[in-house]
C-alpha cells in the first residue's frame, strides 16, 4: 500500500519534470511562431557555461536611451520600447519604468548604469549556443566580416511576443552564423 | 574483517588474555555484523557510476550539435529523462535496494538538468543560471523523500549552495537575495532529522552533519545586501547557532571530528571575534548601520533560534550545561549595538572575552583529560598575543620573552595533564589487579 503512494507521488514527480522543458518549448514556439520579428545589429564574443555548453555573448548596440527622466537606479527592471528604423534594423524609441499603454513590443531588461539621463541597459537575449567548435571560430569570422567595414553586415534576428523574446539565429552578411563559421573555416 | 585485528586477537589468545573460544565469538560476530558492508560499497560505487553517466551526459549534449534538427534535439532532451524516470519508477515499484534507489536518484537528478539545459540551448534562453538552477532543484527535490535518498539529498545541498552564491554573488550587478535557499535548506532537515535520530554515527550522517552547516555558512555571505558592517553580527551569530546545534544531546554519541555544527561555530566564533580584538574594527566599520534592514532581520531571527536552542538545552540539561561559546554572540550583539560608539572599550572587552573563552577550553581540556581541548585553548590564546603584537609598541626583548612565555606554557600544562593521566591510569590498574 505504501509503494504505491510512493509511486502515485513519484509519478506526480515526473510529470512535472517532464512538463517544465514541454511548457519551456511551447512558449517559445509559440513566440516564433506568432511574435514579430526585429534584427538587433550586434557583435559576438565567446565564453562558456558550465552546463549548457558552448555559446556567444552578443553586444547589442543598443544598449543606452537618453531621457530626461532622472530617477533611474542601477538594478531597477525597465520596458525597452522597439521599433524598426528606415534601414529594417530595431531602434528604442523609449524607455519605461512602468508597461505603458500603448500596442508596441518591449523588452524587459534591467537599468545597467545611469549618468546624467543616459540608461544602460543589456538587451536579455544575448546568449547564442553553439557548437563547441565553433563558438571561437564565429568571434574569429565576425572580426573578419567586421573588418570589411560593411555597414548593418551582423545582426541578430530576434521574435518579440509580450513579455517573451526569443533569439532565434544570428546572421553575417544574411548568412546564418553557423554556415558562415563552415564557409570560413573551408 | 581486517588482517590487523585478527593479528590482535590472536596476540591476545596467545597471551592468554581471552580463551580461543572468546576469539572466535568475537571474530563470528564481526564477520556478522561486516556482512552490511559489501553493499554498502555497491551503494556508493552506484552513485558515482551515475553521477559520472549523468554529468557525462550534460557534457555531451553541451557539444551543442548543429547538425541535429531542432526536433533531434528536442526528443534527445527528453531521452535520457525518461529512461531516468523509468529507473526510479522501478526501484520505487519493487521496492528495490538502497543502491537502486541512490543510483536512479541521481542518474534522474542530472536527467532533469540536462533535459532543462538542452531546452534553453535550442531557444537560446540567456544566461540566468540562477533561474536555471532554481527549476532543477526544485523538480528533484521530492525524489529526496520518495526515495529516502541520501545521494539526492546531498545533491540538492550542493546545487542550492551553488545557486545562492550564483543569485546572490556573481551573478552580474546582481542586488537579488536567494530566499529560495532557505526552501530548499528546510525542505531537506527532515530527512536529515530523521537520519540524525535514527543512524546517528553512520557515515551518510557524519557527511550530513558536515556539508549542511558550510553549505549554509557558505550562503549566508549572498544575503548581506547593504548593510555589510551587520554582515559580521550575521555571521558571528550564525556560529553561536552552530556551536548551540552542535551540543545538543542527540550529537554527544559521536566524536567530536564528525560534528561539524560544534568546530565551524567553534572555529568561526574565535575567527570573527579575533578581528575584534583589533582597534581598526571599531574604529573604521561602524559608523551607521540601518535597524530597518534585511541584515538585521535576518540576524534577530538567527538569533532568535539560537536563543531558542539555548532555552530548550537548559531545561533538558540544566544550566551547567550552557558553555560560554554559546552565549558569545549575545555578548557580542551587547558590545556591537550598545557600545560600539566608544571604540576602546568594546576593543577591551572582546580581547578579555576571547581570553575567558581560551581559559574556558584549557580548564574543560584539563577536566576531561582531552588533549585535542586543551591544546586548542592553548592555541586561542597564543593567538590573542600574537594579534596584541601586530598593534602594540612592544619592544622585541618583550616580545621574544611573551613568545617563550607562551611556548613553557604550552609545555607545561601538557606535560602536568600527561603526568595526572598517568597517574590516573596506575590508579586504575591498582583498583582492577
Amino acid at each position: 500500500m505504501k509503494i504505491t503512494y510512493l509511486f502515485i507521488i513519484f509519478i506526480i514527480i515526473a510529470i512535472a519534470q517532464i512538463f517544465v522543458p514541454i511548457q519551456m518549448t511551447m512558449d517559445n514556439e509559440d513566440v516564433i511562431d506568432s511574435g514579430v520579428a526585429y534584427k538587433f545589429k550586434t557583435r559576438p564574443i565567446d565564453p562558456t557555461d558550465p552546463f549548457r555548453g558552448k555559446y556567444i555573448t552578443l553586444r547589442y548596440e543598443i544598449n543606452h536611451f537618453n531621457t530626461s527622466d532622472t530617477t533611474y537606479v542601477v538594478g531597477e527592471e525597465i520596458y525597452v520600447y522597439i521599433r524598426n528604423d528606415n534601414k529594417g534594423f530595431a531602434e528604442v524609441h523609449n524607455v519605461s519604468k512602468e508597461p505603458l499603454d500603448v500596442k508596441e513590443d518591449y523588452v524587459k531588461t534591467r537599468v545597467t548604469y545611469y549618468y546624467k539621463g543616459k540608461v544602460s541597459f543589456q538587451l536579455p537575449f544575448n546568449t547564442f549556443y553553439m557548437e563547441e567548435t565553433k563558438a571561437y571560430d564565429a568571434e574569429m569570422a565576425y572580426n573578419r566580416a567586421n573588418r570589411d567595414s560593411l555597414p548593418n553586415n551582423i545582426y541578430a534576428l530576434v521574435y518579440i511576443k509580450e513579455d517573451s523574446a526569443v533569439l532565434k539565429d544570428v546572421y553575417i552578411d544574411d548568412v546564418p552564423i553557423q554556415e558562415f563559421v563552415d564557409t570560413y573555416k573551408n | 574483517m581486517n588482517s590487523k585485528f585478527n593479528k590482535e586477537l590472536q596476540e591476545l589468545v596467545r597471551n592468554q588474555v581471552i580463551s580461543s573460544e572468546i576469539a572466535d565469538r568475537i571474530s563470528q560476530y564481526y564477520d556478522t555484523k561486516n556482512v552490511s558492508k559489501p553493499n554498502q560499497l555497491f551503494t556508493i560505487f552506484g552513485v558515482f557510476g551515475a553521477l559520472l553517466v549523468g554529468s557525462g551526459i550534460i557534457l555531451m549534449l553541451a557539444h551543442n550539435w548543429d547538425d541535429f534538427s531542432k526536433i533531434t534535439k528536442t526528443i534527445l532532451a527528453f531521452i535520457p529523462l525518461l529512461i531516468g524516470q523509468c529507473f526510479v519508477g522501478f526501484s520505487i515499484l519493487k521496492n528495490k535496494s538502497k543502491t537502486w534507489k541512490e543510483s536512479s536518484g541521481t542518474f534522474l537528478f542530472f536527467a532533469v538538468g540536462t533535459s532543462i539545459s538542452l531546452v534553453s540551448q535550442i531557444y537560446n534562453i540567456s544566461g540566468d543560471l540562477g533561474a536555471f538552477l532554481q527549476v532543477w532543484i526544485a523538480l528533484c527535490l521530492p525524489l529526496v523523500y520518495v526515495l529516502r535518498s541520501h545521494a539526492v539529498a546531498l545533491l540538492v545541498v550542493l546545487f542550492s549552495t551553488y545557486y545562492a552564491l550564483e543569485v546572490g554573488v556573481w551573478e552580474y550587478r546582481s542586488d537579488k537575495t536567494p530566499w529560495m535557499y532557505l526552501v530548499f535548506v528546510l525542505a531537506i532537515v527532515p530527512h536529515y532529522w530523521l537520519q540524525l535520530k535514527n543512524n546517528t554515527s553512520s557515515n551518510a550522517t557524519s557527511i550530513f552533519n558536515w556539508a549542511i552547516p558550510i553549505s549554509i555558512a557558505t550562503s549566508l555571505v549572498t544575503f548581506i545586501s547593504k548593510d555589510e558592517e551587520l554582515g559580521f553580527v550575521m555571521y558571528i551569530t550564525l556560529f553561536g547557532l552552530f556551536y548551540t546545534i552542535g551540543r545538543l544531546t542527540v550529537f554527544n554519541k559521536i566524536r567530536i571530528l564528525k560534528n561539524g555544527y560544534l568546530i565551524l561555530g567553534s572555529l568561526g566564533t574565535i575567527i570573527l571575534l579575533m578581528i575584534f580584538t583589533f582597534r581598526w574594527p571599531w574604529k573604521e566599520l561602524f559608523n551607521t548601520w540601518d535597524y530597518n534592514s534585511q541584515e538585521f532581520y535576518i540576524t534577530i531571527a538567527l538569533g532568535g533560534i539560537a536563543i531558542g536552542g539555548i532555552g530548550y538545552a537548559i531545561v533538558k540539561q540544566g544550566v551547567r550545561a550552557i558553555s560560554l561559546f554559546q552565549l558569545t554572540f549575545l555578548i557580542f550583539w551587547i558590545l556591537f549595538f550598545g557600545l560600539s560608539q566608544i571604540e576602546s572599550l568594546p576593543m577591551i572587552l572582546t580581547n578579555l572575552l576571547i581570553f575567558v573563552l581560551g581559559i574556558v577550553m584549557i580548564r574543560n581540556g584539563v577536566n576531561t583529560f582531552n588533549f585535542s581541548i586543551l591544546n586548542y585553548g592553548l592555541l586561542i590564546i597564543s593567538i590573542l598575543i600574537i594579534c596584541r603584537f601586530f598593534d602594540t609598541n612592544m619592544s622585541f626583548v618583550m616580545r621574544g620573552i611573551l613568545f617563550v612565555m607562551v611556548g613553557i606554557g604550552f609545555f607545561l600544562t601538557n606535560y602536568r595533564m600527561l603526568k595526572k593521566q598517568q597517574k590516573k591510569e596506575s590508579n586504575q590498574q591498582k583498583i582492577i589487579s
